[in-house]
């Protein structure tokens, strides 16, 4: 079963309004299409403005007015039960840094719907799974970049999502939490959870994933097995370029 | 499940609206100050000025004749006058600067023969309405022992009847401050509010928090419930100090009026009128700087503007006409009718419509403008 399908995404950031200029209009993503299997952990690379984080919030519900179609383990509208299969740890650090790690679990735990006797279980085992435990009562505020990164993906773990879309997961951590991540996703995975993970390291990408989707300005330049690819930074540049990408 | 998330959301909210350390002196100590210093600083300006203070007297007679002990003696004992005492080596100058009196009257030897008259100096800053009570009382008193009448007021009273009505329009510095600077206050949670709403927009926590199941509807009520409930604590706890506190510090005095439930509806509609403002100021900043500077300089140009800096009944009157731009204004003038005019429900009521107007216009502006994302 596919874990996500995509199929001929196109969305613009320009204002509807603005529609019988369509062809003047630059499109975030352009016929874009993607499918996950289910229990995979699939990387999602471009460069800086390619459309991957488009991406993502078009998947979690986030941005709507697209055209194409987006399905997750068969489920074709955004309703509260497709949400429910979905983690997404975003980019930003997207947490209530005057909370505390577990009032922020608490939170986005309700927000997703767990009971409450399974949200403090759940809230406990990702404490500890992400090495957090003993700052459980601590405000958000006070932790490491290393800690806020493992706390934002244990949020999004927290209601045992069937995916879970990753946007530059070990951006500005530390070698220690980078690897107490990669550990974690890799265990993750292999007890069925399906990823779909973007980022920018090439050895992340490389040593975790199975699949590959490159992508560039709105558009796949590349699907297939990262098993084929013998060197990632090689294969990027030659599929995507060497100018740079300042915008 | 809607409520428990209701409730999870506006926990949320209140944890982190009591954790940042410059919302509650924002809150609840600024008008606390604003209420006490102010109302301190109006005293007398505006309210019954003769009535409720004593004026400071030094007096001095040359002469110890029947008559000037008896004068001196009738203005020692009433009570307009605090009579004080020149301290050693002060002229009068020096004694209005720095002796703390407001007036000094002087009883010449030669007044029991009729060659001299009494002497009065008037503090040059006092008020002319002091000076005119002084003189007034002062000639009465000399007339009463060099007529030998025993009480003059009393035998003009025949002659000279008051009929001066309540009144209805002085506040007293207390139900002025009290009532203005809560109503001040309540708009600043608009600062707050926009705030936290543009700095989770900006952050993507909010973002995040709609790829779970939960609608834009009851966000905005998670976001919106807290401010209001935190609107009516604010007018609350500033009338319970207004009532039992400040009395005791300042020795002004305050009450509710004749028809205190109709706090009620007031302090309503008040709060859904500065919540929506709070709303409005989310919706039109894009970064919390401007929303900051938007719904501070707003509330402070609808506190100019309403009567809460300068009150209302001594501004010229095309200010007093401008000042129905302002929704503080109408909240201020409904919170008065309450504790000064004794008015009914029907002659709030007006009052209350344009406020409910007004956070209906906040709120539906801010409800199209708004982006969540």
């Amino acid at each position: 079963m596919k874990a996500l399908e995509i199929s001929g995404i196109t969305f613009s950031y320009d204002h509807p309004a603005s529609e019988e200029k369509a062809d003047l209009r630059e499109c975030a993503l352009k016929e874009f299409t993607l499918s996950v299997a289910s229990g995979r952990i699939s990387a999602l690379l471009g460069p800086n403005g390619a459309g991957k984080t488009t991406l993502m919030r078009i998947i979690t519900g986030q941005l709507r007015g697209y055209t194409g179609k987006v399905t997750i383990f068969g489920r074709k509208n955004m309703d509260r039960e497709t949400l429910q299969l979905i983690g997404y740890a975003p980019q930003p650090i997207s947490l209530f840094a005057s909370l505390t790690a577990m009032e922020n679990l608490r939170f986005f735990g309700t927000m997703a719907d767990l009971p409450d006797k399974q949200l403090g279980v759940r809230s406990r085992e990702m404490l500890e799974t992400m090495g957090l435990a003993d700052y459980a009562e601590k405000r958000v505020s006070s932790y490491s970049g290393g800690m806020l990164r493992r706390l934002n993906l244990a949020v999004a773990l927290l209601h045992a999502p069937g995916l879970l879309l990753l946007d530059e997961p070990t951006a500005g951590v530390d070698p220690q939490s980078r690897h107490h991540i990669y550990e974690t996703l890799k265990k993750l995975n292999a007890e069925g959870m399906t990823i779909l993970l973007s980022t920018h390291i090439m050895e992340e990408a490389q040593r975790l994933c199975s699949q590959l989707t490159l992508l560039d300005k709105g558009s796949v330049v590349f699907a297939g097995d990262m098993a084929d690819i013998d060197d990632l930074e090689k294969f990027f540049l030659e599929k995507t370029g060497h100018g740079l990408r300042d915008e | 499940m809607i409520f428990r998330k209701l409730k999870e959301l506006m926990r949320k909210e209140l944890l982190i609206l009591l954790r940042d350390r410059q919302t509650i002196p924002l809150l609840f100590i600024m008008p606390l100050a604003l209420i006490f210093f102010l109302s301190l600083a109006l005293q007398g300006v505006y309210a019954d000025k003769v009535t409720e203070q004593q004026i400071a007297l030094v007096l001095e007679s040359a002469e110890r004749t029947p008559k000037s002990l008896q004068l001196e003696k009738k203005i020692a004992g009433n009570k307009l006058v605090r009579r004080i005492s020149r301290p050693p080596g002060y002229d009068n100058d020096r004694l209005f600067e720095y002796g703390g009196a407001q007036a000094v009257v002087f009883i010449p030897e030669g007044f029991a023969g009729g060659t001299r008259p009494v002497e009065i100096r008037f503090d040059p800053v006092l008020d002319a309405g002091y000076k005119v009570a002084l003189r007034s009382l002062i000639i009465g008193l000399a007339a009463e022992v060099v007529l030998g009448v025993d009480d003059i007021e009393t035998t003009m009273a025949n002659f000279v009847v008051e009929r001066t009505t309540k009144n209805r329009n002085f506040p007293s510095p207390l139900q002025q401050s009290v009532p203005g600077w809560s109503i001040f206050a309540m708009f600043f949670i608009a600062i707050p509010m926009s705030i936290a709403f543009l700095r989770e927009k900006n952050d993507g926590t909010l973002p995040r928090l709609f790829t779970y199941p939960v609608s834009p509807n009851l966000v905005a009520l998670g976001k919106v419930i807290p401010y209001y409930l935190i609107n009516l604590l604010q007018i609350g706890l500033m009338l319970i100090c207004g009532i039992y506190l400040m009395p005791q510090i300042t020795g002004l005095s305050f009450n509710l009026g004749e028809h205190p439930i109709h706090l009620v509806p007031v302090t309503i509609v008040v709060a859904a009128a500065s919540t929506g403002f709070g709303v409005l100021s989310a919706a039109l900043a894009r970064t919390p700087e401007q929303s900051s500077t938007l719904a501070a300089t707003g509330a402070v140009l609808m506190g100019v503007f309403g009567g809460i800096m300068v009150p209302h009944v001594v501004m010229p009157l095309i200010m007093k006409k401008l000042a129905m731009i302002s929704p503080m204004y109408w909240a201020h003038q409904a919170y008065l009718d309450i504790f000064l005019r004794e008015a009914s429900f029907g002659s709030i009521l007006p009052k209350l419509i344009i406020l409910t107007i007004f956070a209906f216009f906040c709120f539906y502006i801010a409800g199209r403008r708004i982006k969540w994302m």
